[in-house]
């Protein structure tokens, strides 16, 4: 068991102060199997107020925030205590095999962003390509248990790509990060999702958060200073989702806080929304993930 | 003479039973025309009379005389890309449909409608069509228009759908069957109006002849059917368009202005505590309902893309509190996917009770397992296209294929993607179309054809649907639904009667309209259109008249002397300090005669008339549901390429003048006028202020004075004035300070006061905004100069302070970047 203490800050400084501001705020981590929200704090400077927005695209805590005031600065702090208790999977010989994911996902009833259904489809920031559909297929053979898979895929784009900030930008399209071979957690995570979805099968983005110090020991993880993402196969009814992290080739398990779950980052990008205003806007993230106690 | 009978030329009659005999003697399977019997055969043949009647039996000339008609009312569209608009092709001959067919397809129509709509409200709802397995979840999250924003969100009313349009095909059977559904915007009925439209002009007896059912009463209930969900008794409604690039702008333009619906863009809208605001020359008015025409996931960047710099932030939420209509919900394209209607059959059976009417073309969504297994084995036999409207890899170009034209390789592809994704996939049976008569060349050819039928809601929730709609008719006589592609002509559908159309029921309830003499608020981008039209119309007319006087002096030999090259190099400055061309190398003739072509069509970076004339369009283009066609039609002429430089430049002034007389004389005299005037008259008094100061730069020369009235286009005033000959006080009085001469400056400033006067103000504290006061001050500025005291230094100042005056007006009036115009202390309305 891990117990954390998260502090996410994002601040905007506007060249010439915006009038006002309307965001969508999708910072307060979800209820997800193996994590515990203890305490949960939204501060905002210079202030403003929130509303209910409407139902997110994925899953999602989502508010409303608006700001009415002239400012140069908005900044956004969400902090959260969290308890995560995930054992890390172990596939087994009779996990259901793709073949029977891919089948099950297209029989479900269930068209909620919980179920597999919604996720089976390319989306938005996320299209089907036939070179990373062919590269991703080497390990996906539908007869291959699917939580084997899963992770043999992640640990090949670990291998296989340079972890390089330099590469790629929040929209450089999975196909481009692809063809680089290299860029950040959200390239990863994209062309992960893209070919298991050109497979037939049902995968997420998920959006979160990495613990930043690790244990004694052992190296510090990638993406850990920023929001982190990662991927999510469903593998059946009863084996349910799965997590895997293809930035550093490893499941998600106790490291690992989930903050939204989407079809692709434009379903839950922590902060968007609109200022108005008529100069150049600058963006700074701050994020911290403290281990509260050693005994996990 | 005996000879004349046999001489006279045969009877409109004559001329259509020999054109339908020899039409339907030709290899023709399954026409429309030809298997037309009794009435109906008697309605195609008062057709072609009227057809012959009209075009002295010439087939080649009705098709002329229906494309001009389609081209006077403006009709066009445009292909994705594409900076001209292409005109609308329209075929003379109409598609004539019996009221009995008729009523069949309009009675299955509106069974679909309401089918949708129930399966609309499941899916956003309840969702017992998936839990009850009735269809598969996949079948639902498929499409990229399913909104899950959307979900549980009650519209205001309680509709998902306002309208609903669907294509229709016939087959040779005689059965008509659905080939696609519309349910995001409904394009193409304002293309039904444009040709009813053309053809009512064209065949004037056709209407009465034949009964032919009305499209009035359809378009009065889709905007009376959104008026009644709407909070306010007169409630303002928009027409949300995605702007002027969009490929069916000129259809949107037509319909906003037949519903008179005001034409808006999201730039135009404001959301305000959950309220949508337009922002107007008066201030920001509420808007209750948008009948939308863009793109559902570009609406509102809060809900869906958060890109989107063509949406409207919030307008959903304001949809949830009730306070607008969206009109359709943006949620209803979900069931536009070719997937959906694999499942139509059985919903309608279940959901209805009743088989469909109109039964679609059968399809198979291979998500289902036994599905993609036939699919798969009666390949050849069926078309295979994406069943979601995005393509899948294994049909890269995104188009619905016959399986037996595929290439091996293609093959392979698809099938290898099939086994993956076969969620991507539909098969369809290949459908043979109907034929119905094209003029072509001096005869009539069969093609084959779709018709697009539209539904609206009413005030009560009824629906009503077009009688007639239109028909798209294919380029290649091969009869296979898939090769006609989206069709090369269109055609009138022509609903015939046998009993008369009642007139009364078109008219409105005695008392139920209320007058007015003004169409609504003006929109500030409209405002601001108008006024740039007036703006580059007039400096476009000044710049020709600099080019005509420069060519006219300089090597006409029937005007005499030549000016002298201080006065000429005043006309070059003119010209080059506008940036409408490079300096010349030297003042002689040849040199002169290639900087006024270039002055007048040169391409590339310069202010030239043509680059001036291409901006004049491209705004008249953004604001055409504000201007008469003839107006419109000016703009898009052709710059003219006939004759010598002279003769072009003549034909360009006398364009312009018409322009400016169909400004003055056509225009009702609306904001949108009083802005396009505006426009004008800041123009030319900035050009009078500018030409006057550089003429006046150094002490005039008799033919710089003579120069400067003609282009102050003032001569002739003068020699009815003054005997004598030409002198600098009495010039300058004329063309600055005297209020009394059209073409002078004092007379410009007057119009622009009496404009800025009579024009909305934002307070009531009757103290003048900035516009007023720094229009009264150029005008208290001018009224104490007199003429012999006017210089070049006075000059500069007045044309400075018509450019801040300009600038004062953009501020009040016009779009300001992303920041909305709030008024102190206004009232939102």
């Amino acid at each position: 068991m891990m117990r954390y203490a998260i502090r996410h800050i994002t601040r905007f400084d506007y060249a010439v102060p915006a009038a006002f501001a309307r965001c969508n705020l999708r910072l307060k981590p979800i209820l997800w199997s193996g994590q515990q929200l203890v305490d949960y704090r939204l501060r905002v400077e210079p202030g403003g107020r929130t509303a209910p927005s409407r139902a997110p695209a994925g899953l999602a805590n989502i508010v409303r925030l608006i700001v009415e005031q002239r400012t140069s600065t908005l900044t956004i702090e969400s902090s959260a205590e969290l308890i995560v208790e995930r054992p890390v999977p172990v596939p087994a010989p009779d996990d259901p095999t793709l073949r029977d994911v891919a089948r099950l996902a297209l029989d479900s009833r269930d068209p909620s962003p919980g179920g597999p259904a919604a996720y089976l489809y390319p989306s938005p920031h996320i299209p089907l390509d036939r070179d990373i559909a062919d590269w991703c297929a080497d390990d996906l053979d539908p007869d291959r248990g699917a939580l084997d898979a899963a992770i043999a895929l992640a640990r090949r784009i670990q291998r296989d790509f340079d972890f390089d900030p330099a590469a790629t930008l929040v929209d450089t399209p999975p196909a481009q990060a692809f063809a680089r071979r290299g860029g950040v957690c959200q390239d990863f995570a994209q062309i992960m999702i893209s070919g298991l979805r050109a497979a037939g099968l049902p995968a997420a983005y998920v959006s979160g958060y990495l613990r930043t110090l690790p244990p004694p020991g052992q190296e510090r993880l990638v993406g850990a200073d920023a929001t982190h993402a990662w991927v999510l196969l469903w593998c059946g009814p009863d084996r349910g989702w799965v997590g895997v992290d293809p930035t550093n080739g490893i499941w998600m398990a106790e490291d690992h806080i989930v903050v939204a779950i989407g079809r692709d980052y434009g379903d839950i990008a922590p902060i968007d929304g609109v200022s108005l205003g008529s100069g150049a806007q600058e963006m700074h993230v701050s994020v911290d993930v403290e281990p509260l106690d050693n005994d996990g | 003479m005996a000879s004349r009978a046999a001489d006279a030329p045969p009877d409109a009659g004559e001329i259509a039973e020999r054109w339908i005999a020899d039409y339907c003697s030709g290899p023709v399977k399954s026409d429309m025309l030809c298997a037309a019997r009794g009435v109906e055969r008697e309605a195609w043949l008062t057709a072609f009379e009227e057809i012959a009647t009209t075009s002295a039996g010439s087939l080649a000339t009705a098709r002329e005389r229906a494309q001009r008609q389609a081209d006077d009312i403006g009709t066009g569209y445009r292909i994705a890309g594409e900076n001209d608009e292409r005109p609308w092709p329209l075929s003379p001959v109409p598609l004539m449909i019996g009221e009995r067919e008729w009523q069949g397809i309009a009675d299955g129509i509106v069974q679909r409608a309401d089918l949708m709509e129930a399966i609309l409200q499941d899916i956003y709802g309840e969702g017992k069509l998936v839990s009850g397995g009735r269809i598969p979840a996949a079948l639902v999250t498929g499409s990229p228009f399913f909104l899950r924003p959307m979900q549980h969100l009650t519209p205001p009313g309680g509709y998902q759908l306002q309208f609903f349009a669907a294509d229709l095909c016939r087959d040779p059977t005689g059965e008509w069957r659905v080939l696609a559904d519309h349910l995001r915007a409904g394009t193409g009925s304002g293309y039904a109006l444009e040709n009813r439209l053309a053809i009512a002009r064209m065949l004037g007896g056709l209407q009465s002849r034949l009964n032919i059912s009305r499209h009035a009463p359809f378009f009065a209930a889709l905007r009376d059917g959104i008026a009644a969900l709407c909070n306010r008794s007169d409630p303002r409604i928009g027409l949300l368009t995605a702007g002027r690039y969009n490929q069916s702008y000129a259809e949107q333009a037509h319909l906003a202005r037949y519903l008179g619906f005001l034409l808006v863009e999201g730039a135009d809208l404001s959301v305000l505590d959950d309220t949508v605001y337009v922002r107007t020359i008066a201030g920001m008015k509420r808007i209750d309902a948008l009948l939308r025409r863009l793109d559902p996931r570009m609406l509102d960047p809060l809900t869906f893309d958060s890109k989107s710099t063509i949406g409207v932030p919030g307008l959903i939420d304001a949809m949830a509190m009730g306070n607008v209509v969206l009109s359709n919900a943006p949620r209803s394209g979900a069931l536009e996917a070719p997937a959906f209607s694999a499942y139509l059959p059985a919903l309608a059976l279940r959901m209805t009770g009743q088989d469909l009417k109109l039964p679609n073309i059968a399809t198979w969504w291979c998500g289902d397992e036994d599905v993609r297994d036939h699919v798969e084995r009666e390949l050849d036999r069926m078309l295979i296209g994406p069943a979601f409207g995005v393509a899948p890899l294994g049909l890269p170009d995104g188009k619905a294929v016959l399986g037996s034209s595929l290439s091996d390789d293609q093959r392979e592809l698809l099938l290898a993607d099939l086994a993956r994704r076969p969620q991507d996939y539909v098969g369809q049976e290949i459908v043979h179309l109907s034929t119905m008569p094209v003029a072509n060349g001096d005869g009539l050819v069969a093609r084959p054809f779709t018709l697009r039928v539209f539904a609206a809601r009413g005030p009560e929730g009824e629906w009503s649907v077009l009688p007639g709609g239109f028909a798209r008719i294919g380029d290649n006589p091969d009869p296979r639904a898939v090769l006609m592609g989206e069709g090369s002509w269109s055609a009138d559908v022509c609903v015939h009667c046998a009993e008369p159309v009642d007139p009364m029921s078109l008219l409105p309830a005695p008392g139920s309209v209320r007058l007015r003499r003004n169409p609504g608020t003006l929109p500030s981008r409209v405002a601001d259109n108008m006024f740039w039209l007036g703006r580059y119309l007039e400096r476009g007319e000044a710049l020709l008249t600099v080019i005509r006087v420069l060519l006219g002096n300089s090597i006409s030999a029937d005007t005499g002397a030549a000016l002298a090259p201080a006065t000429l190099q005043h006309l070059v400055d003119l010209i080059t300090g506008a940036g409408a061309a490079m300096p010349p190398p030297s003042l002689d003739r040849n040199a002169l005669v290639e900087f006024a072509r270039a002055a007048l069509e040169g391409e590339g970076d310069a202010q030239s008339v043509r680059a001036i004339n291409r901006l004049a369009r491209t705004i008249g283009d953004g604001s055409r549901e504000r201007l008469a066609a003839d107006m419109v039609r000016l703009l898009e002429a052709p710059f003219p390429q006939k004759g010598g430089l002279l003769d072009r430049a003549g034909s360009l002034q006398r364009r312009y003048a018409a322009l400016a007389g169909l400004s003055a004389e056509h225009m009702a005299r609306t904001d949108a006028w009083a802005f396009h005037d505006l426009g004008r008259r800041v123009e030319r008094a900035q050009e009078i202020a500018h030409m006057a100061r550089i003429f006046l730069a150094a002490e005039p020369t008799h033919d710089d004075l003579l120069t400067l009235l003609d282009l102050a286009d003032s001569q002739i005033s003068y020699r009815q004035r003054y005997m004598s000959g030409v002198a600098r006080a009495p010039a300058i009085d004329l063309i600055v300070c005297d209020p009394g001469n059209p073409r002078g400056l004092a007379f410009q400033i007057a119009a622009i006061n009496a404009h800025l006067a009579a024009l909305p103000v934002l307070s009531d504290d009757g103290i003048a905004e900035p516009q007023q006061a720094k229009g009264q001050a150029i005008a208290a500025k001018l009224s104490v100069a007199r003429a012999e005291r006017v210089d070049a230094a006075l000059l500069g100042e007045l044309e400075q302070e018509l450019g801040r005056l300009s600038d004062a007006i953009s501020r009040r009036y016009f779009l300001q970047g992303a920041e909305p115009l709030r008024a102190e202390g206004l009232t939102l309305a």
